[in-house]
């Protein structure tokens, strides 16, 4: 079955939404304010009908909703794991998402699990694998899932191409979507002294369905002998920096509107604040002078 | 082994154990040498286990202090490394760490505490339960009582402890005022550990009690269970303790074998 046939009865609107953490349950229930969706965390569900369902279960009554995976390591040699399968199909059917997305990473070796979105080497084997791997798990969970771009702190020496065609040849072979983290490419471009531009113009725009906005944290280091520099961290902490609000409206020109998430994951700020970005999000979306493709 | 499978492992390898070499070999050094670059991960790793720990074991953190506990939550990764993509399954075996956790062994009631603050965790994400259907156990004949069994709630987890564990868990709550003093030669504690709503409650139970729903929780008949309790309580009104505990759905079931 082709992927983007499988059905979804709750597409998610190209607005701006953003990602709901427990600390925010009450303060978005008692305002509901005026926000496109909200994205959660799906393994923050994967306990059976306990608090956080209760909170989510309001949320979605009045919200489309998307479910954003951080746990599935999906460029793993290890075998898919299918108890983290089931419990994301059951979270799927109970809450019927507008949209599924994992990340374009591996976290587990030998069992062991990391806990963290690792990158791949952008091989040809890798590259087998991630695409077998999706399409078995579209094929389980009888939707289609989107999958995202890392930000990255290192390449590997093996890499054969780069991580944009690695990208849309998985989204492209297995059938799945592309959620594109604006500031990942951001983040790994300034890391890696490659061309954020040139990554998104390369990126079919029909293949992308969601956007991803956060903020990220600047490391300085001495190198032993090579001077200094500075690396940027993806941690989710802060605003979405200026240069990355220019590359995000850059993007909405060229490929039109999409849904877009403003991500804050530690040190939470007010709610206030996390609509204030969405707020940003919404008018460049509504600025913006492409239809969506 | 594939040459993915390779660098994976390798790259693990690094990561639960910094003194390992050659995942720094796969990486392009642009600037920033590979070992440097894998050390970002791993501090990244060890940061996230971390802190997902202290967000179970607030208590322990607070007992040991941060610095300590970010030493021990690092032997424990290393120990107990991570099995699941869930990572509210990491601290699992936390308790049974700090049992054998020698640089701990000044504070005995630790494990204890962290066995508290585990079962605390499992309550709050367990499933709801229906409660007891209570005209079907009007229905059972007298003489069957005694070889009735029931079921623990899902939402509830027992615990006994040699110290007074539940005034050790209140003195360290961020709000609590009074005299944080706690007379460790205080008798032990058996707590009842269960939902209500969104909340988590922690009743003590009397030993009686206690014995009850323990023997209750591994499968033991009422007359079992009932004769093992009578032993620590003789007086123990048992029609009223299950009437408690069926209409405060401590026990959600029961069958007849």
């Amino acid at each position: 079955m082709k992927a983007s046939s499988y059905p979804n009865r709750n597409p998610i609107p190209a607005r701006a939404g953003i990602g709901l953490r427990h600390p925010h349950y009450e303060a978005v229930l008692e305002r509901l304010p005026e926000v496109g969706w909200f994205e959660v965390h799906s393994e923050n569900y994967f306990g059976e009908s306990c608090p956080p369902h209760h909170y989510l279960e309001q949320v979605r009554n009045r919200y489309p909703l998307s479910l954003h995976g951080v746990g599935l390591s999906l460029g793993s040699t290890d075998e898919l794991n299918v108890r983290h399968l089931e419990k994301l199909k059951a979270l799927i059917e109970r809450f019927e998402p507008g949209l599924i997305s994992e990340h374009l990473c591996w976290s587990s070796a030998g069992g062991r699990y990391l806990n963290d979105l690792l990158p791949l080497p952008y091989t040809e084997e890798a590259l087998t694998l991630v695409v077998a791997r999706t399409a078995e798990v579209q094929e389980y969970l009888g939707r289609q899932i989107l999958i995202e771009n890392l930000s990255s702190y290192l390449e590997y020496t093996e890499s054969t191409m780069p991580e944009w065609e690695f990208l849309v040849e998985v989204a492209r072979r297995s059938g799945c979507g592309i959620l594109l983290d604006v500031n990942n490419i951001y983040v790994s471009a300034k890391n890696h002294g490659l061309d954020a531009y040139a990554y998104i113009a390369r990126t079919p725009g029909d293949l992308v369905q969601e956007i991803h906005l956060a903020g990220f944290s600047v490391n300085c280091f001495v190198s032993h002998g090579n001077g200094s520099g500075a690396i940027l961290i993806d941690t989710h902490s802060t605003p979405v920096a200026e240069e990355v609000w220019r590359l995000y409206g850059w993007t909405v020109d060229r490929i039109g509107r999409k849904p877009t998430l403003i991500e804050w994951d530690s040190e939470l700020p007010p709610l206030d604040l996390l609509l204030n970005e969405a707020c940003r999000a919404e008018r460049i979306l509504e600025a913006s002078y492409v239809l969506a493709a | 082994m594939s040459s993915l499978r390779n660098l994976q492992e390798r790259f693990a390898e690094a990561m639960l154990d910094p003194r390992t070499t050659g995942a720094e070999l796969d990486i392009r050094a642009n600037g920033l040498d590979g070992a440097r670059r894998l050390g970002i991960y791993r501090n990244n790793i060890v940061n996230s286990f971390t802190e997902a720990l202290r967000a179970c074991y607030p208590v322990v953190d607070r007992l040991v202090g941060g610095r300590f506990f970010n030493y021990a939550a690092r032997a424990y990764l290393r120990a107990y490394p991570s099995r699941s993509g869930d990572l509210r399954e990491y601290g699992s075996h936390f308790a049974h760490f700090l049992q054998g956790f020698a640089p701990a062994k000044g504070l005995a009631y630790l494990p204890d505490m962290a066995r508290l603050e585990w079962a605390r965790q499992l309550v709050y994400h367990a499933p709801d339960a229906k409660p007891l259907d209570l005209s079907a156990l009007a229905a059972i004949a007298l003489e069957h009582h005694a070889q009735l069994r029931f079921k623990l709630s899902p939402f509830a987890q027992l615990l006994s402890s040699h110290y007074p564990l539940l005034k050790i868990w209140e003195v360290n709550q961020a709000d609590f005022e009074d005299d944080q003093a706690v007379d460790l030669a205080m008798v032990g504690t058996r707590l009842l550990i269960i939902r209500r709503g969104l909340s988590i409650e922690m009743q003590a139970l009397g030993s009686g009690e206690y014995a009850l729903l323990r023997n209750l929780a591994e499968g033991k008949t009422l007359g079992e269970a009932y004769e093992q309790t009578a032993e620590f309580e003789p007086a123990f009104d048992l029609a009223e303790a299950l009437k408690r505990h069926v209409l405060g759905q401590s026990l959600v079931g029961f069958y007849l074998q």
